[in-house]
């Protein structure tokens, strides 16, 4: 009996054996065509459970992908530590929501909440999980996601103070971090027991783009690795950017998978972490699937696969106006290949 | 020691000082050059502007990251808020110009345009300067009620980064005379044309050498 796209994710995140490599990814992918599906306004589905569930659903139904994600804005952590969430509800183009209030510029000035499982839009994600599992069956793997503590920490405080804290006030910034690493525990947690199938950790903020590799190995890493290690179902590692001088510590601070985007080298990524790290990545979402043709698609494919990766993901979250058959193309494409680990 | 050589000494010091983010040394620096008559332009571009130039190319070979930068910055400032008011501008060109800036809607990411902004203050611009996630109105508003000559935009992301193009037709709407220059990492000369904007950087320091071209343009007209 062949294997249902839901086990198949699992176990290619798990480098378990597999009998074909699914079409997946661990950030958002709402589309447009999927919002008009279920009549959706994307400023909106950000704020109900349902429109969530039905948003992320319908790339699963239009198109095939293996994979449905909630939520599809960063603002649920820093929201649910009191940050405003700002969702552009008058515009007519499509904005993720953004945050508003910097509250944070101290450790002391975190207040985590008693119940992190109830805070905020958590239980609404967590709800959402629910509906999707229900909705999607076995034709996809529910996955959901938590900032990582230091793209957390640049979100509630002013992110020039962080970074010059990071150097001036080391043990202020780690204080700081180890509270966030709580909150994102807490969040993971509401997150797996709602259902998901697998989580993705996404700390953006310590790309080698922005911070030292030495700063990431002395201060940001180990927070990561503790987060982590307090979830038990299958988890990915990501950060944005030029990581090919992190990319042996991201292989290693106990994700089950990593995950790069465009500006990594993922060959070179590859070498560095040798054959048994799993790796994924690493399409441009916005010029390949986005701008690209079919053909820019199935190229992008078939470069990312032969790169070494393990199963092409897209470099951050879908942008919306992205067409079906762009994702169709993928979804056929990334079928082609035989998995590295085969059941 | 000669004039010329005390000069020499504090401005190296001032440049070597911003280049190490001592703070604290850049601001003796410049209170010195003050105290002791010398020309506080000269210590400005010299001194502060020649030590970010350095910090610009330690960042562009990947030795200093952003928080290095940053604190760099700071120390820039430190030296610029005691050399500024000390500034003769008598013999020399005018005052730059007048520069809004801004990070467009939907964007938060604005350590780029911190870093245009001090340049250009550097330079001698008068700078208005709207913050992060700024709405396209509040940019042709900030124009009109300063008849700022430059109009400068910055986005940090592909998706904030198309709302430029609409900014830009609106902006030359009610204002066809007015200098827009946009940067940020997605963008690109080429997206700069096909935008519209009349000019483009690639960086904090051209972003300044491309406002006095345009604003030169401006003059001439």
């Amino acid at each position: 009996m062949s294997m249902t796209p839901r086990e198949r994710v699992i176990n290619l995140i798990q480098g378990k054996g597999i009998d074909k490599i699914p079409a997946c990814t661990g950030f958002g992918s709402v589309i447009v065509d999927g919002l008009k599906k279920y009549d959706l306004r994307f400023a909106h589905v950000h704020l109900d459970a349902q429109e969530m569930a039905d948003a992320a659903a319908a790339t699963v139904e239009l198109a095939g992908l293996e994979s449905a994600i909630v939520p599809f804005d960063m603002g649920v952590e820093a929201e649910a530590l009191g940050a405003t969430l700002n969702t552009y509800a008058h515009s007519e183009d499509i904005l993720y929501p953004t945050l508003k209030d910097k509250f944070v510029s101290k450790a002391e000035d975190i207040s985590l909440p008693s119940d992190i499982a109830n805070a905020g839009r958590i239980p609404l994600v967590a709800e959402a999980i629910g509906k999707l599992k229900e909705r999607v069956g076995d034709d996809a793997a529910v996955g959901s996601w938590m900032l990582g503590p230091f793209t957390l920490a640049g979100q509630v405080m002013d992110l020039n103070e962080l970074l010059k804290m990071s150097f001036k006030q080391p043990e202020e910034a780690e204080a700081i971090l180890s509270k966030l690493s709580e909150m994102v525990i807490g969040v993971a947690k509401a997150y797996a027991d709602a259902g998901a199938d697998f989580l993705s950790l996404r700390e953006m903020g310590a790309t080698s783009d922005v911070l030292s590799p030495r700063s990431f190995k002395k201060q940001i890493k180990q927070f990561s690795e503790q987060i982590l290690a307090a979830i038990d179902i299958p988890k990915v590692y990501h950060i944005c950017g030029d990581t090919n001088v992190i990319i042996t510590d991201m292989a290693d601070i106990g994700a089950d998978a990593v995950s790069v985007d465009q500006k990594n080298d993922l060959a070179a990524s590859r070498e560095k972490i040798g054959e048994d790290v799993v790796l994924f990545g690493n399409l441009n979402p916005w010029e390949v699937f986005t701008e690209g043709t079919v053909d820019d698609v199935i190229n992008g494919v078939r470069e990312a696969m032969g790169a070494g990766a393990d199963a092409v993901w897209p470099g951050c979250d879908m942008w919306p106006d992205t067409s079906v058959d762009n994702l169709k193309a993928w979804v056929k494409t990334q079928h082609e290949f035989e998995p590295r680990r085969k059941a | 020691m000669g004039t010329d050589e005390r000069l020499q000494e504090l401005l190296s010091k001032l440049k070597e000082n911003v280049i190490e983010y001592e703070e604290d040394q850049v601001s003796e620096a410049a209170q010195a050059l003050v105290d002791e008559g010398f020309d506080a332009y000269v210590g400005i571009m010299d001194g502060l502007a020649a030590g970010m130039e350095v910090v610009g190319e330690l960042f562009d070979s990947q030795e200093y990251f952003v928080p290095e930068v940053l604190m760099c910055a700071d120390a820039l400032y430190a030296g610029l808020d005691i050399l500024r008011p000390h500034v003769d501008m008598t013999g020399r060109e005018e005052v730059k110009g007048e520069v809004v800036i801004g990070v467009v809607e939907g964007d938060v990411h604005d350590i780029g345009k911190n870093l245009v902004k001090m340049m250009f203050e550097v330079a001698g611009f008068t700078v208005h300067d709207l913050g992060a996630d700024v709405p396209l109105a509040d940019f042709v508003e900030k124009q009109i009620s300063t008849n700022s000559d430059i109009v400068a935009l910055s986005a940090m992301m592909t998706t904030t980064m198309m709302g430029m193009k609409k900014a830009i037709v609106s902006l030359h709407e009610k204002n066809p005379d007015v200098k827009i220059m946009i940067g940020g990492a997605p963008v690109t000369g080429e997206i700069a044309d096909v935008f519209g904007a009349d000019g483009y950087s690639e960086n904090a320091s051209n972003a300044v050498s491309e406002a006095i071209k345009m604003v030169g343009a401006l003059r001439r007209m």
